[in-house]
């Protein structure tokens, strides 16, 4: 069922300085309060540029964390992550991120909502409007322009976080669950359509979730994590050959073959963690 | 990893060291400002670089604070001050509470006290006081009174959106297990509800204390308020700054214990420890 | 709302207004404890009308230098007192001194610093209205959801401009509810210091009237500030709700 990750469209051989290198990262939650949580420890894990990897775990397991870590939101406390050759020390415009809560700007309507990234890096306006409604038609919100994200459905405010993101053309895409607050048939559709825009432009793809399905669907590598303090359990290569369609995909063989693999990886995990309950 | 206070200052201050330094300040930061605070009044009393009658020394406002505390004047104006304010607080929180549930209870209610309740509340209903002098005299009744008119309206709102933010699905289950209308209210939805009807209180309290201060200071007979503006007419100002003190004091006192009775009667509420405060 | 449907609603005040104007005419009630309503709205446009106006308008005054005043510094103070250590270090403890004091505990100091004119009144309502309003800042500023925060952050947004650009709309609703906190305890604190002692505004001549015994003109005076409250209340609310018409 593995084609090697290489094979990834437009992508060639990682070569060095390329692609997401973390290398024994630890963190550790210090509350105000109580004592602290070790969270992640000793995570090594190397991204191929232009590779989409999940990072799938229980509840609690420290995948958000990392993902932020990357992001350089929070303070790394051990080891190190570079991106692209550089080493990560505070966010930036080359990791764009789209989280569950879809984090828009409420008193912006949604094309000022994509226009906030685009003034930022000092484009001239009639492109930043030009791009900014590009990237509304890519995700068919156009005659939504001015709405508030107050008068949207979920869906629709996760395909503009999602626009917001991409407008500003980062190397990297974290993803932190970004699905997660979708009614199921929403979810299904905005899984197709991040897979079609990631096959039309690929990047590199940080996907955080907690949904085996979806992770074996989406990514190329899903690398399971344990539980509290999350460690990496295995990588394993969801990259199937040929299927161009979902629906295909989700009806192979294969697809089953890995969906059953990794459940019993998170399964055995979400036991551990004291039957799945949420910290 | 519900520590979103954290993370905001996280971002501002990436480094561990930072972190720990942070903590530091904040436990002990505010003594040493405050500390900072008293000794630079101190030696600018000392030094005169303030006149006297301005800023009387620190010690020297300290001392008159003892002597009021050993002469017992202090005691007796701070029990006038809160009985005052907390008779007016006490008929305010039960006309309040239970005009507040009716309201939110029965449509003829609502219908007749919503207006005036509405038109009432954003009114200064300090401008009263005259009023209220004037037909209640310039004793104790009148000061309650002020205190408890003045509080009401306040009370009425929260105690009405408490109630009525109370689950529909809680209601409902009371009532398919049986329970009857007045017990739906007094079982159920007075509990239920009890958080924010406390918060409204809680919100109120500081205001019994202004009123009754206020009222101290316009008709005399005694009272925190009454001493300090007594303190003032005679220009004598270590009397104002200890009556500030022990104003502060008395303020800072209330609203703690408010905080602990809260505690008391909501053990089975899970609620964030902060309550929105500092 | 339809005119129908206003005169229910307003049918409640009515009905105590005819209550009033009926026992105060019909001597149920004497005419020195309760004047009757028609005559309160005669002094409304009588001799000393002039004057009610006159001194609303001079409290009025005062109450909007000082709340003008207080709101550039609240906000400020209460973002930076949220996201900076230093000024956290500096100003949270005098905020927390200020918080729990009543501040009609501050008249008779500003008695005895500023007198009894316009700067000691406005010195009084500016310390007054700065602490809710700081407060609400704070809290506005330290509930900004962290994924807001950090979206602006890798979309490129500086730490300045993140306060501008993000902490102050995010806790603008919060905001603008102290400011509404802020005014109520303005106009207390107006009619209070006037009150307790001033040589004019409406306090004062609320309390003039009355020991004059003219009723009419106190109660005149007690209605108009009330009124002009109820007014400010109400446009706030409006102004406010414009502001965050994001909100829905």
């Amino acid at each position: 069922m593995s084609a090697p990750a290489t094979a990834v469209p437009g992508a060639g051989a990682a070569a060095p300085g390329t692609g997401i290198s973390i290398s024994r990262v630890g963190y550790e939650y210090r509350p105000p309060r109580g004592r602290p949580v070790l969270a992640l420890e000793n995570i090594s894990l190397d991204i191929k540029d232009r590779e989409f990897v999940a990072l799938l775990g229980p509840s609690g397991c420290g995948k958000s964390t990392l993902l932020y870590l990357i992001g350089g939101f929070m303070p790394l406390q051990q080891g190190s992550i570079s991106v692209n050759g550089r080493i990560v020390t505070a966010p930036g415009p080359d990791r764009g991120i789209v989280f569950q809560s879809f984090a828009l700007f409420p008193w912006k309507t949604v094309i000022q909502n994509i226009l906030y990234g685009l003034e930022k890096r000092g484009l001239p306006r009639e492109e930043c409007r030009r791009r900014a409604q590009h990237y509304i038609d890519l995700v068919h919100l156009r005659g939504f322009e001015d709405s508030y994200p107050s008068q949207l459905s979920g869906g629709m405010k996760q395909r503009v976080a999602i626009a917001r993101t991409l407008a500003t053309e980062p190397g990297t895409l974290l993803m932190d669950e970004p699905f997660g607050a979708l009614d199921s048939q929403t979810r299904t559709i905005m899984q197709d359509e991040l897979l079609s825009i990631w096959r039309r432009s690929p990047m590199t793809v940080i996907f955080v979730t907690h949904d085996v399905r979806e992770a074996v669907l989406l990514a190329d590598r899903v690398a399971v994590m344990t539980a509290r303090p999350g460690r990496i359990k295995a990588l394993v290569d969801t990259r199937f050959s040929g299927a161009a369609d979902s629906a295909e995909v989700v009806r192979s063989r294969e697809y089953a073959d890995a969906v059953d693999h990794l459940w019993t990886l998170v399964r055995e995990e979400a036991v551990a963690a004291g039957a799945g309950g949420r910290p | 990893m519900a520590q979103s206070i954290e993370a905001v200052t996280e971002l501002s201050r990436p480094a561990d060291r930072g972190e720990r330094l942070r903590r530091f300040v904040d436990t002990f930061g505010p003594f040493i400002t405050v500390g900072a605070i008293l000794l630079a009044w101190e030696l600018m009393a000392r030094q005169q670089i303030v006149t006297p009658f301005l800023l009387p020394a620190m010690t020297t406002v300290a001392a008159r604070i003892g002597d009021d505390l050993i002469s017992g004047r202090l005691l007796l104006d701070v029990a006038l001050t809160l009985y005052r304010a907390f008779a007016g607080f006490a008929i305010a929180a039960v006309v309040g509470v239970a005009l507040g549930l009716l309201i939110a209870r029965f449509v003829t209610v609502r219908w007749f006290f919503d207006p005036i309740v509405s038109f009432a509340l954003p009114m200064p209903k300090i401008a009263l006081m005259p009023i209220f002098m004037l037909w209640f005299g310039l004793f104790d009744m009148s000061k309650i009174l002020m205190v408890a008119f003045s509080l009401s309206f306040q009370i009425v709102i929260s105690t009405w959106s408490a109630a009525h933010s109370v689950e529909k699905e809680l209601v409902w289950s009371a009532r398919s297990l049986g329970a009857s209308d007045r017990a739906t209210l007094w079982e159920v939805v007075l509990p239920a509800a009890l958080p924010q009807i406390l918060t409204g209180l809680q919100v109120a309290l500081p205001l019994a204390l202004i009123v009754a201060l206020v009222t101290e200071m316009i008709m005399g007979g005694g009272g925190l308020g009454d001493t300090m503006l007594q303190s003032a007419r005679y220009v004598d100002s270590p009397g104002v700054f200890a009556g500030i003190v022990e104003i502060g004091i008395v303020g800072y006192g209330c609203i703690a214990a408010m905080g602990l009775i809260r505690k008391r009667l909501l053990a089975w509420h899970q609620e964030s420890s902060n309550g929105g405060t500092m | 709302m339809t005119a129908a449907l206003m005169l229910w609603r307003a049918l409640p005040v009515l009905i105590l207004a005819a209550l009033w104007e009926t026992a105060a005419r019909t001597g149920l009630v004497s005419e020195h404890a309760l004047p009757a309503l028609s005559s309160i709205f005669a002094a409304l446009g009588g001799l000393s009308a002039g004057d009610l106006y006159y001194h609303t308008a001079r409290s009025v005054g005062r109450g909007l230098i000082a709340i003008v005043a207080a709101i550039p510094f609240g906000v400020a103070a209460g973002i930076l007192i949220a996201w900076y250590l230093p000024v956290r270090v500096l100003l949270n403890p005098l905020l927390q001194c200020l918080y729990p004091m009543p501040k009609v505990a501050l008249i008779p100091l500003t008695i005895i610093w500023l007198g009894i004119g316009d700067v000691s009144k406005i010195t009084l309502i500016f310390v007054g209205a700065l602490v809710p309003i700081v407060m609400a800042a704070f809290n506005g500023a330290r509930g900004v959801d962290r994924t807001l925060l950090w979206t602006a952050r890798s979309l490129g947004a500086s730490e300045v401009r993140l306060l501008w650009e993000v902490v102050l709309p995010a806790a603008l609703p919060e905001i603008l509810n102290g400011i509404r906190t802020a005014i109520a305890l303005a106009f207390i604190l107006i009619v209070a210091g006037e009150l307790v002692i001033a040589n004019d505004g409406i306090g004062h001549m609320i309390n003039m009237w009355g020991e004059a015994g003219h009723y009419p003109g106190m109660f005149a005076g007690v209605i108009v500030i009330s009124a002009v409250g109820f007014a400010a209340d109400r446009a706030w609310v409006a102004l406010s709700a414009w502001l965050t018409a994001w909100r829905q």
